[in-house]
């Protein structure tokens, strides 16, 4: 039921035993989980309420390299909201350009870890800004609805 | 996992912890580049604890991670940027890690080969063999329970894995 491969007296054959060692160590040194991506799940999942639905970021070739480089468009998607963000660094901040298809004036937030949160209301073309966000990681929501029927996208974190 | 569900947030850390190897592993194996398979981890770790509620069994939580990250790997959704290969991305990396005397050489030369063998497996293949490694380990006892292992048993499906392995380290000229 627990420890299987390479068990003292178990029945895989050398080969088996050494291909599975070799696997072992690429996890480790070739493929591991990046270091942080842990604490990133925790963060994101520190929202204090769950009932969220989840953005499928989806990234322009000519801006893969956004991540951790301070510049660049971001686009992410869910069901029926696109939300576009451009990030503009200015010293040790940010200035995220935003906008919402379809538009809609509706709260968004960015949570930044050790910062808090930052929020605005975006106007009737569905356009916000957000200053001075700190640089870190990161995590957008966008509150939609009216209170009577009330949702929250959030995108997964990112370090910007 | 039922603190968990109570909102004990150390509960919810410590599952964190111990399960996103095994959800970034199959992320992997199901062809996501590295980046990409940060984002879906992220994505099925708020899904689940979303639904929560809706998975009364703990010991179906390891298998519902399994599940949901596959079917995120192949949504075809927001995912149109292709991959890199994961032989080519990981190939870069590899002349750094291994520094260059001579044993060091023919050990890198060695490496290379088995994990282009590696990579050219089946996706299914990679997953239960990326999966077999994590649960043999003492602090991924809920794979290895997910998986259902019998102890000191490599088993039929792992076996064939590893077979076809090994002919495709044949095929290149590789040695066994």
């Amino acid at each position: 039921m627990n420890d299987v491969v390479g068990a003292p007296g178990g029945t895989a054959s050398p080969d088996d035993e050494i291909l599975l060692a070799d696997i072992g160590r690429f996890l480790d040194e070739l493929d591991p989980p990046p270091d942080d991506l842990v604490q990133r799940v925790q963060f994101a999942l520190a929202l204090e309420n769950l009932d969220v639905e989840v953005a499928r970021w989806e990234r322009l070739d000519a801006y893969a390299g956004v991540r951790g480089s301070g510049t660049g468009t971001i686009t992410f998607t869910v069901s029926d909201l696109t939300v576009m963000i451009n990030l503009t660094k200015i010293g040790k901040l940010h200035r995220i350009d935003g906008w919402l298809v379809p538009a809609g004036q509706h709260d968004v937030e960015v949570r930044v870890a050790e910062h808090g949160t930052t929020s605005t209301t975006a106007d009737e073309g569905g356009r916000f800004v957000l200053d001075n966000i700190p640089r870190g990681t990161t995590q957008i929501l966008v509150h939609l609805g009216d209170v009577s029927c009330r949702r929250t996208v959030v995108t997964p974190t990112v370090v910007l | 996992m039922h603190a968990a569900r109570a909102g004990d947030r150390q509960a919810m850390d410590r599952l964190v912890a111990e399960l996103t190897p095994l959800v970034w592993h199959v992320a992997r194996a199901n062809g996501l580049d590295r980046t990409v398979a940060e984002d879906v981890v992220q994505t099925v770790w708020l899904a689940l604890f979303s639904q929560l509620e809706k998975l009364r069994d703990p010991k179906a939580l390891a298998a519902w991670l399994i599940t949901t990250t596959r079917r995120e790997a192949t949504h075809p959704y927001g995912r149109r940027t292709q991959p890199v290969p994961l032989s080519d991305e990981v190939a870069e990396s590899m002349p750094s890690m291994n520094p260059a005397p001579e044993d060091e050489a023919v050990r890198a030369d060695r490496d290379r080969r088995v994990w282009r063998a590696f990579v050219r497996l089946p996706n299914r293949c990679q997953e239960l063999l990326r999966l077999t490694v994590l649960a043999g380990r003492a602090e991924y006892q809920l794979v290895a329970e997910a998986l259902r292992m019998p102890r000191g048993s490599v088993g039929p499906t792992r076996g064939r894995c590893l077979d076809q392995m090994r002919d495709l380290l044949a095929s290149e000229g590789g040695s066994r």
